[in-house]
């Protein structure tokens, strides 16, 4: 409780001195929006921004999904067979490197419009961490412990099912943790390459259009999005993982 | 009291097909520059429903010589028996392998954790906890059959792991060091739970320990490696009828004579 | 053990004020002034008068010192010049009288390009060659909000129900949206630049300019300054359209070689496409006969105005009076050649426009319906 009691007072802070700096016309109305405005545009463009974030958090949920079942299965593919782990995780790494902002409207044309160039993006931006994070965890796993599997008679696969797997899953957790805050970001981009809604697009355009308020309004609700996620993740880790509580044993 | 030159000749293990035997096994592995030789010409034979003690001091090779026998590890050269095979896998179903830590699995309570040798063995799951339900009581254990590994005392984890290693019902137990990370009063209550443990279900044993009075206290024979390349420099018969009260290890003369000769061994 | 702590606080406190402050004092070179341009977008042909100017040396020769710059993102130009971080910026007239309607104080100085260059773009299978033909078909724009008010206007005139047309945003990425059949057509490309591409592609563009199918004509491209600097800097913009207009007709006399600015300066540009766009455009980057280079003309700004309020584009601009000068033109205000707007001494609108604004620099006020300037 005290943890986020700090958080919210910080958060106060910053919240002060925004409305200070915009108070004091250091920055001009049209580059920067006071949190007054900011919550009037909210108020005032609900439904608008509702709407739109819907649509933007389908993208992000979907996206997420596909790239977890993918970065999963890779990961776990990568870790039985090394040859396609030597052969793969370069070009993993070199997926990361490619801007999104220039992939985006190549996937727009490949896919279409719609939803398709969007999950793609979100797909790829949150593939990486899961991947990542998933093969660490399947290859964290003591030699001693698969010696013991082994000695007990165990296949290949029962190893994997009853000891790699779930040794993997609080790194899994760590990877999704990532993944989610990223997600809302590759939706962003994905509608900027061309959409027809969503909240990013909103901004975008608000942004062209110099409805500054509005476009501070939908960059406040990204962000809850992104955050609401990430703290999503956490507390799905705390309840498939009840094991991995970090708490001091008692003696 | 016997001494080992009055020793009878034993039967070879070869003819009755139990037990455990290694005839002059060499083995070495690759270490951090040089190849490093663990075991050399190396011979020792555990008779079945015997209870065999290996000392020695540490880097002798103790553990290589169980996973040898556990058919984790082959030989470079010599043979490596069990129960009459002498092939890996079928040293891997005779003998029930126990690693110095315990190894429990944190995800799982106690009754996973115990039943999962016989999971690997294909029984299913819930049959698995059904059978080791019964051995809570007897370990001692009783009303921690949901509990976490992190909720246990080392001792207790200690006790998980062998009841992981007994439910398959396998004729060979190899021990590393099973009582090493526990201080001296979880210890001497182990060792002493052991011993009847091993007076009601006979098994054949080959335990790896650092502590001389640990191997007296539990065995029927102790082994006495040199540093490396280890290969068995003594072994002392003990005679005494198991189990043993503590205060028989302590007190009786014969006792400290064999104590006496496996730590000259040792420093020899 | 706490001082040098302090100092070091004191010392980012005064990077910090000193950075969030207005417009750096920059050290000019001798007898020449300091002018930043930011561009309306990533260099192009229609950019070709400045970059000749600038190669030519009649930007030095006005003693000026001038940097071209290209904008982060498309809100930028008018921001960064109404805040004065920059002398000059590109954009666009529909977008200047936006800007102003929601408190910007910019001001359009001249007319860079003055016809639009926005059209209708379809390939020959999409069978569009009248506006009217754009029934039931799928249209890509930019999501740009006035150009999606030029294609309702347009489907209105031709009597075509709005609704039957599907929109479809497709980002700046008009071509290739038309080239991968995504779209019937595209509104929001230009002419001479999306429309001269598909041409040497050989794809045989239809090309409706928006001005052809019903929409008001405009300023495409416009000058345009913050109002403070209007007064303070009125040299040098002067100057600056002085020597742009001498660098333009060097471009019109010898393309190709005019043309060489442009391409030395940015060498990712495709010099064919940008040789032919330069050439279709240079007719408009001059003014009508009799009128000074830059001319921007008041009635089509009123009627523009007009269209953006009937389109509800804008809420609060009664007329485009303030929104642009004609002072600034090279002979304007001077001999006498060229006077457009007002009978007033020269200098007199400018300071009308700058001084209307009684309330200082910058308030959070609203500002009320535009005054009348004294003339």
């Amino acid at each position: 409780m005290r943890r986020y009691a700090l958080a919210g007072l910080l958060l106060g802070l910053f919240v002060l001195a925004w409305q200070g700096v915009a108070s004091l016309n250091a920055v001009d109305d049209l580059t920067l929006a006071s949190p007054v405005e900011t919550m009037r545009a909210l108020r005032d463009d609900w439904s608008l921004l509702m709407d739109n974030a819907g649509v933007t958090l389908v993208e992000v949920l979907l996206g997420l999904a596909i790239s977890i079942a993918a970065g999963a299965g890779s990961a776990v593919a990568m870790h039985i067979w090394r040859p396609l782990r030597e052969a793969a995780y370069p070009l993993l790494v070199a997926s990361q490197a490619i801007p999104i902002v220039v992939l985006a409207p190549i996937f727009v044309l490949a896919f279409d419009y719609g939803m398709g160039p969007k999950l793609a993006i979100v797909a790829l931006i949150c593939f990486f961490p899961i991947t990542v994070n998933v093969l660490d965890g399947l290859r964290s796993v003591e030699p001693e412990l698969l010696k013991l599997m082994r000695s007990l008679g165990a296949s290949r696969l029962q190893s994997l099912v009853k000891v790699e797997l779930p040794s993997a899953l609080p790194f899994f957790f760590s990877g999704l943790r990532i993944a989610a805050t990223v997600s809302v970001i590759g939706a962003v981009f994905g509608e900027w390459a061309g959409a027809d809604e969503g909240l990013g697009r909103l901004v975008l355009l608000g942004n062209n259009q110099l409805q500054t308020p509005r476009v501070y309004a939908g960059i406040v609700i990204l962000t809850v999005m992104a955050v609401a996620l990430f703290a999503l993740a956490g507390l799905a880790e705390r309840l498939v993982c009840p094991w991995n509580r970090k708490e001091a044993p008692s003696a | 009291m016997r001494t080992q030159a009055e020793a009878p000749e034993r039967e070879p293990l070869s003819v009755d097909g139990t037990g455990v035997a290694l005839t002059g096994v060499e083995r070495g592995y690759r270490g951090r520059r040089r190849e490093v030789v663990a075991l050399s010409g190396l011979d020792l034979q555990v008779r079945a429903g015997d209870v065999v003690a290996v000392v020695g001091p540490s880097g002798c090779g103790k553990s290589t010589l169980l996973e040898l026998a556990a058919g984790l590890q082959e030989p470079d050269e010599g043979a490596v028996v069990a129960m009459g095979t002498s092939d890996a896998a079928g040293r891997r179903t005779a003998c029930a392998y126990m690693p110095q830590r315990d190894l429990l699995l944190p995800w799982r309570d106690s009754l996973g954790n115990a039943a999962l040798a016989l999971e690997c063995q294909g029984v299913r799951n819930s049959e698995a906890r059904r059978r080791a339900a019964p051995l809570f009581d007897r370990f001692g254990l009783a009303d921690f059959e949901h509990a976490r590994p992190a909720d246990l005392s080392g001792g207790m984890r200690q006790r998980v792991a062998f009841m992981r290693a007994l439910l398959p019902g396998r004729p060979v137990l190899l021990l590393d060091e099973p009582f090493g990370a526990l201080d001296s009063i979880t210890r001497a209550s182990m060792q002493a739970w052991l011993a009847e443990a091993l007076t009601e279900e006979p098994r054949t044993v080959l335990l790896v320990t650092h502590d001389v009075q640990e191997a007296l206290f539990l065995s029927d024979r102790v082994a006495v490696l040199s540093p490396r390349p280890g290969r068995v420099v003594a072994e002392l018969e003990v005679t005494l009828p198991r189990p043993r009260s503590r205060r028989a290890v302590v007190t009786d003369p014969e006792f400290g004579r064999l104590e006496r000769l496996a730590l000259e061994a040792l420093g020899a | 053990m706490t001082r040098p702590l302090l100092a070091a606080l004191a010392l980012l406190a005064v990077l910090v004020t000193t950075g969030c402050g207005e417009k750096k004092e920059v050290l000019e070179p001798k007898g020449s002034k300091q002018l930043e341009l930011l561009l309306d977008f990533f260099p192009n042909a229609d950019h070709a008068g400045i970059y000749a100017a600038q190669a030519d040396g009649y930007f030095k020769q006005a003693g000026l010192n001038v940097k071209i710059r290209q904008p982060a993102d498309p809100s930028a130009p008018l921001k960064q010049v109404a805040a004065g971080r920059v002398d000059l910026a590109i954009s666009y007239e529909p977008e200047v009288l936006r800007a102003r309607d929601k408190g910007l104080r910019v001001v359009a100085v001249g007319a860079l390009v003055n016809k639009p260059l926005t059209s209708i773009i379809s390939l020959p299978r999409a069978h569009v060659r009248r506006p009217a033909d754009l029934k039931g078909k799928t249209v890509g724009t930019a999501g740009i909000d006035y150009q999606t008010a030029y294609l309702r206007t347009i489907l209105v005139d031709a009597g075509v129900d709005p609704r039957t047309v599907k929109q479809r945003n497709v980002g700046f990425n008009l071509n290739p949206a038309l080239l991968t059949k995504k779209v019937d057509a595209t509104l929001g490309g230009y002419w001479n630049y999306e429309g001269t591409e598909l041409r040497l592609q050989g794809r045989k563009p239809r090309i409706i300019p928006v001005n052809r199918a019903g929409v008001p004509s405009y300023d495409e491209l416009v000058l345009v300054a913050g109002e403070e600097a209007l007064h303070r800097d009125q040299a040098k913009i002067r100057a600056f359209i002085g020597a742009l207009s001498r660098g333009a007709r060097a471009l019109r006399r010898n393309p190709d070689k005019g043309i060489q600015g442009l391409l030395e300066a940015n060498p990712d540009l495709d010099p064919k496409l940008q040789r032919a766009a330069v050439k279709v455009t240079l007719p408009l980057f001059f003014p009508p006969e009799g009128k000074p280079f830059g001319y921007q003309d008041p009635e089509a700004w009123e009627r523009f105005t007009g269209w953006m309020r009937d389109s509800k584009l804008l809420v609060k601009t009664a007329s485009a009076k303030d929104a642009f000068t004609n002072e600034l033109l090279p002979g304007s205000g001077l001999s006498g050649r060229g006077q457009c707007c007002s009978a007033a001494a020269p200098g007199s609108r400018l300071r009308a426009i700058a001084g209307s604004r009684r309330t200082a620099v910058r308030t959070r006020s609203r500002p009320g319906p535009d005054p009348a300037p004294p003339s």
